[in-house]
């Protein structure tokens, strides 16, 4: 490209001759084989490859996008979101059931104490999986100060437990400050976790449902230029078809076929798997929390026999959360209370919510009229209408809608992935074909004029 | 076309470069501090007045019993057949649940009980209604209580709001250490000791009066027992009662120096209603009388205080 020579005046140009361009740049060179068939049928020919290429290259990438994006929502936001979920449901639950057991201790009825055992197990398993998994600063500082916070957590528990074994009233002031520190610490931690995985799944599931426009809109101008190019030829050469170009078309038909059908396969399945699967996973996740934390401030208002007005007030707060208008269960229950599988232990869990939280204030009035015991047997004792078995209903329940909800996303991600398989090899051999085909029909044309 | 394909690799270099330096390098550990659980609503630098307290009347002063009878005593009741009365649930001596058999026990409670076995003619025929300190006033005069025993000193701003029976006990502020601490009293407090009380009282005051120590408020008197065992505060300081229920729990905890206030508790009734107060007066002034009262403390308070004999109780009236 080296210009050794000022421009020529245009008007002094002689005309180009084809084969004898001297000195001159290959674009000239280009423009001039371009008037001739045999030029013009190359440059189609680079034209056609260029697109098929551009398509085929394109399509495959969204395709694998997808697949790498559906497969992390199982893989590493996924198990992100799912342990920071189960973390904070744990603690919330160990929450519950230290400060219930606590008011059990020593009796037969003490079964809640293995209930914390099992959570402060699942909230370890969860942490160590959730260390595994974070990939920002943010989330390794939350794991972190969770991680530093449950040791110190349990051991104020079990000093709550040995006072009160030794009939020292300071138990009570432990298991409070214990609580407090869950409260206000862990569980904000936790929550701030489960959000952000949340977040990196919503950002997933738009990657995974978004249309592949791009590889399309090629796919859809290469045909356009192969049907052009068909008719172009046969108006120069007077024969009505070329078999490669019309085998280009074919394939590149299935192309575009393929690709907007697995696009859309795999758009509603991953939207299946929100609607009928994450969606209802993130309420239940919440209603289950939020019963684990009125049940942990209900014990609490025991234990602090009856002197703590503040506990009181988070009960109210975190049971209108659960049970008020426009709260959780009357929104699970507007949003799939007709749905055959979860509509039975939706109605269930809002039939023992209701109990438990009629219940709740007969405790109260017998708390406040100075029945201690009396509240303390029916807050948590076994009997058949105490608010223990009204909470562990409601418990049940609520696993339950959780159990159905996530089988149903594993398996919609599971048929999004399916939908996906092999779409982008069919792609690529697809495309690779038309590539053939063109090349072929375009070279017997140009070969006929070397002849 | 070689010119091209360098283009391309300068190209695709970049690329790659940039996006080696796009990728965090690996982040820094998280930085966590030591986690101290602390109580909400504790106050390290509470907002405390030094005004000396209000002594414009003799607090000690309640109404002569008179000729009052249980009869007419009881037609001042919400309920004529049930006395309801406020007590405190988690005052470890005075006013308490037994964490292993859940009844009621302490040296108020069993005031309570004298008053209401006198008063009803039964025991059994009382409410209790647990309620916070700062709920006491409020609970008489709206009827929820018909009287309050709950470790209340009496003072010219609470003669305001209610009405008080004579002195039922002689409590006053003193110190609670570790025993090894080397504190023994005011004299040893110094500007860097954190004492710490339950707020509303009248003890921050007095410490913040009478020493140079920092006090620390909470609204529950009893997070102060966790926090001097967890090692957060030097020193708890409030009525020497209350100190002594928490000294029993804790062998490594002593009750130190002399009492610097004066908390002569009273059995606080509903403005106005003078004759419950004069019928429990007289029933107060029986109990010291025929030694139950002596029996009552020797019970709870004499060896927790080691104090065999039990500080003097004045009995005057205003009338």
């Amino acid at each position: 490209m080296t210009v050794q020579s000022p421009p020529a005046p245009p008007q002094a140009s002689p005309p180009k001759t084809p084969g004898a361009p001297p000195g001159d740049s290959w674009v000239s060179r280009a423009l001039a084989a371009l008037r001739h068939t045999p030029g013009q049928l190359r440059g189609l020919l680079t034209v056609l490859v260029v697109l098929i290429l551009g398509a085929g290259v394109t399509g495959m990438t969204a395709i694998l996008g997808k697949s790498a994006v559906i497969e992390q929502t199982t893989s590493q936001s996924g198990r992100l979101s799912v342990a920071a979920l189960q973390l904070y449901q744990a603690l919330s639950q160990a929450d519950a059931t230290a400060a219930s057991s606590f008011l059990t201790a020593g009796t037969a009825s003490d079964t809640v104490r293995i209930t914390y055992q099992e959570a402060l197990r699942d909230a370890s398993v969860a942490l160590t999986t959730a260390a595994g998994e974070v990939e920002t600063t943010e989330d390794a500082q939350l794991v972190a100060e969770i991680d530093a916070r449950l040791p110190v957590y349990t051991g104020l528990v079990e000093s709550a437990r040995t006072f009160n074994r030794l009939g020292e009233p300071v138990g009570a002031t432990y298991q409070r400050q214990a609580s407090t520190l869950m409260r206000a610490e862990m569980l904000p931690a936790a929550n701030t976790l489960q959000s952000n995985a949340i977040g990196d799944l919503g950002e997933a599931r738009d990657d995974a449902a978004s249309f592949p426009w791009i590889a399309a809109a090629l796919g859809v101008l290469t045909l356009g230029v192969l049907v052009w190019s068909q008719i172009w030829l046969s108006r120069k050469t007077n024969r009505v078809f070329n078999l490669g170009l019309v085998g280009a078309t074919v394939a590149m038909i299935g192309f575009a076929g393929w690709l907007a059908l697995s696009a859309l396969a795999s758009a509603s399945h991953t939207e299946r798997s929100h609607e009928e699967g994450a969606d209802p996973l993130e309420l239940l996740s919440e209603a289950h929390i939020a019963a684990q934390q009125a049940r942990a401030e209900e014990s609490l208002l025991l234990i602090a026999r009856g002197e703590d007005g503040d506990a009181a007030d988070r009960y109210a707060e975190q049971m209108t959360q659960l049970t008020g208008e426009g709260g959780l269960l009357e929104q699970l229950n507007d949003s799939f209370g007709d749905d055959s599988g979860l509509s039975g232990p939706l109605a269930e869990a809002d039939e023992s919510a209701s109990a438990w939280s009629d219940g709740h204030d007969e405790v109260i009035k017998l708390a406040r009229e100075g029945s201690y015991s009396e509240a303390v047997d029916m807050a948590v004792g076994e009997d058949e209408n105490s608010l223990a078995t009204s909470f562990d209903q409601l418990n049940e329940a609520l696993t339950e809608a959780t159990d159905i909800s996530a089988e149903r996303f594993v398996g919609a991600t599971a048929d999004a992935e399916r939908s996906l398989s092999g779409a982008a090899a069919g792609l690529a051999v697809l495309a690779l074909l038309a590539m053939v085909c063109t090349a072929i029909g375009i070279q017997l044309r140009v070969a006929e004029y070397h002849a | 076309m070689m010119r091209q394909k360098i283009q391309f690799a300068t190209a695709a270099a970049a690329c790659l470069l940039l996006a080696a330096c796009a990728t965090p390098s690996d982040p820094p550990p998280p930085d966590v501090e030591v986690p101290v659980p602390l109580p909400e609503g504790i106050d390290f630098d509470p907002d405390l007045s030094t005004e000396p307290p209000d002594d414009s009347c003799d607090p000690l002063a309640s109404y002569r019993p008179g000729s009052v009878t249980a009869e007419e005593a009881r037609e001042t009741l919400a309920e004529p057949d049930l006395v309801r009365i406020g007590i405190s649930q988690s005052t470890n001596l005075m006013g308490y649940r037994d964490p292993v058999s859940n009844d009621l026990s302490g040296f108020d409670i069993d005031i309570a009980r004298e008053i209401a076995e006198r008063l009803m003619g039964s025991a059994d025929a009382v409410q209790w209604v647990p309620m916070t300190s700062s709920e006491r006033e409020e609970a008489v005069n709206s009827e929820r209580a018909d009287l309050v025993v709950r470790t209340m000193t009496m003072n010219c701003e609470r003669w305001q709001e209610v009405e008080f029976s004579t002195e039922y006990y002689h409590a006053g502020q003193r110190l609670l250490v570790q025993s090894e601490s080397g504190i023994e009293g005011l004299e040893d407090l110094t500007a860097d000791h954190q004492v710490c009380t339950g707020e509303g009282s009248t003890s921050p005051g007095n410490i913040n009066r009478l020493s140079e120590a920092q006090p620390v408020t909470v609204p529950d008197f009893n997070d102060c027992l966790v926090l001097l065992q967890q090692g957060v505060v030097d020193a708890i300081t409030t009525d020497d009662t209350i100190l002594a229920g928490m000294a029993v729990q804790d062998p490594t905890l002593a009750v130190v120096g002399e009492p610097f206030s004066e908390e002569p508790y009273g059995i606080a009734f509903a403005k106005g209603n003078t004759e419950l107060a004069q019928y429990v007066n007289g029933v107060l002034e029986d109990m010291i009388e025929d030694g139950t009262w002596a029996e009552i403390y020797e019970r709870w308070l004499a060896t927790p205080l080691d104090q065999p004999d039990p500080p003097p109780v004045t009995t005057t009236y205003q009338d």
